[in-house]
């Protein structure tokens, strides 16, 4: 063999070699290492079954009393963030949590195995699962992706729910979404926020379904939301982000081109329609012409606040009395 | 036997350091051993680097390599990319040639959630038409993560205390396919452009900038 290709194969050999011969490495794709154990993996978690997927839930106060669901966004975030609002037990409200399915530390299924209408069937599971009476009221608290996903539910079960505080969906027709995500996620491209999100490419990349992974992964762009037009104060507290059931709504909702505006106007109750004074990217206009699909709002801006208004201090304040008045009226 | 084994380990530490810089064989005179370059484009985020090459006396055509880059931001030093190999002209016929390309790669990531190290390495092949003035080619490399040492900071580590340190194997790889060209300026400098595609190792996801771009400007002395 010539001379230079031996000298070019041992250099590489040895190359190859050295860097895979590495003693005590562990699996990115074991359970607990990168990103918290499931319910699944972990039954000590708090958790319900609907539909033959385990989510991680919880219930706050007597069962007894009108139900409070808070609805998490994303998709693929979890109710950690949204914490503040077992403030609403003191008021009389059950207040119930819950990941959905494939989001914080609920149940993964596969990318293909998503549906949207499937979330919505989850969200009726929920109210079944903690509603002790036909007479018991039941109110949505939906964020973001749970404002959408609330209005979902109401424009197909129009009788169901007795009050609805809808804080910031993106848009309940798909376009307004899209406009929403673009300005959202718009980001300087020689900004640190680029590197952030993109340049961790190169180091971690997994399958469609390798959740611990791509959870993982998705966890390292929450970084770049202090750089970011939704104007949070901080980085917003998670416990586990869901990247593919995130991932298979996005591509879904580019597929289907979803309008979920069509009964909405025979739903009469009034809702309260929360947005935020600091995220550049939502606005009163946007406010406004999402929020027209219902007939009866109430439009609140919630000052001294982003997009997580529910997290974080300041927009708590100025967001829990609004929500309570708005709730005690109809309770 | 001992002057070989030293020769491969001071080849092996190049190689570990320092990569690939576009090269067009049929521009070299006899003179010209060294290579030295700038470059700019998209690279998993807009990226600058700086390039060095040594033209190894060999029967076939032969530079051990080195490139330095990193991406735009406002922490410098905090996102770099060392790459360290060896390009072999293979075939050599007539206008046709075709180049392979093996380097060793050390690369850094942080942000407020984690610090990665990776060891990696990238194996390309390059091939294509190549004039003493002029060249263009296809590429098609893959870039292994092999091992990626993941230390989660204090924001993850605020959400999430058990989450654990160290090094976890396998953790990615990518495929870049796409063109390339380049054209002399003069005897002794080179203006290159790279152009192509990125893919994920399961042929169906891509990065988040999926597309890689080059622009480049070498000197050879």
């Amino acid at each position: 063999m010539n001379k230079t290709i031996k000298l070019f194969l041992i250099i590489t050999s040895l190359n190859y070699g050295i860097v895979g011969c590495k003693e005590g490495e562990l699996s990115p794709n074991k359970a607990g290492l990168l990103v918290p154990k499931t319910v699944v993996e972990d039954p000590s978690l708090p958790s319900i079954k609907i539909n033959n997927v385990l989510l991680h839930a919880e219930a706050f106060g007597n069962p007894n009393n009108p139900i409070l669901l808070i609805l998490h966004g994303g998709p693929g975030n979890d109710y950690r963030y949204l914490l503040n609002c077992k403030k609403f037990v003191d008021d009389g409200f059950y207040v119930v949590f819950y990941d959905q399915r494939g989001s914080g530390l609920s149940q993964r299924l596969n990318k293909e195995t998503y549906k949207i209408n499937d979330l919505e069937i989850e969200l009726g599971g929920v109210i079944d699962y903690y509603r002790k009476s036909p007479n018991q009221k039941v109110f949505i608290l939906g964020h973001s992706w749970g404002g959408m996903l609330a209005s979902i539910f109401i424009n197909s079960n129009l009788t169901k729910i007795n009050g609805a505080i809808i804080a910031e969906p993106g848009g309940l027709i798909w376009q307004d979404v899209k406009d929403y995500i673009g300005r959202a996620f718009r980001i300087n491209f020689t900004s640190e926020a680029l590197n952030d999100i993109a340049y961790q490419d190169q180091f971690l990349t997994g399958d469609e379904n390798q959740h611990e992974l791509l959870d993982y992964k998705f966890s390292l762009f929450a970084a770049a939301e202090k750089d970011s037009p939704i104007g949070n104060e901080v980085n917003t507290k998670f416990w586990r982000y869901g990247s593919v059931i995130n991932r298979a709504l996005l591509d879904l909702g580019d597929k289907q081109q979803p309008n979920w505006t069509t009964n909405l106007s025979q739903y009469k109750t009034k809702i309260l329609f929360v947005y935020s004074q600091n995220n550049t990217a939502y606005g009163e206009t946007h406010a406004k012409k999402v929020s027209s699909a219902y007939p009866n709002v109430q439009l609140e801006l919630i000052k001294d606040s982003g997009h997580n208004m529910i997290s974080f201090d300041k927009g708590w304040q100025n967001f829990y009395p609004v929500a309570k008045t708005y709730l005690n009226t109809l309770k | 036997m001992k002057n070989t084994i030293i020769k491969i380990l001071l080849l092996l530490l190049i190689q570990r350091i320092t990569n690939a810089q576009n090269i067009n064989w049929r521009a070299f005179s006899q003179d010209q051993k060294h290579l030295i370059g700038v470059n700019t484009g998209l690279d998993y985020g807009l990226s600058y680097g700086v390039n060095y090459g040594r033209k190894l006396n060999t029967k076939l055509s032969m530079v051990l390599n080195g490139e330095f880059s990193l991406p735009s931001g406002n922490k410098v030093l905090e996102d770099f990319k060392v790459k360290m190999g060896v390009q072999l002209e293979l075939i050599h016929s007539g206008n046709f040639s075709a180049t392979v390309k093996v380097n060793g790669i050390f690369r850094r990531f942080e942000n407020d959630y984690a610090r990665l190290l990776n060891f990696g390495s990238e194996f390309a092949t390059v091939a294509g038409y190549y004039k003493p003035r002029w060249y263009i080619a296809g590429e098609i490399s893959f870039d292994k993560a092999i091992v990626t040492h993941i230390k989660h900071l204090s924001a993850a580590l605020d959400n999430n205390p058990d989450l654990t340190t160290g090094w976890y194997i396998p953790t990615g790889g990518n495929f870049a396919y796409g063109i390339q060209s380049g054209m002399a300026l003069g005897q002794k400098n080179d203006l290159n452009l790279k152009i192509g595609k990125l893919l994920n190792q399961n042929f169906k996801t891509e990065p988040t900038l999926p597309f890689y771009f080059q622009i480049g400007y070498n000197r050879r002395f």
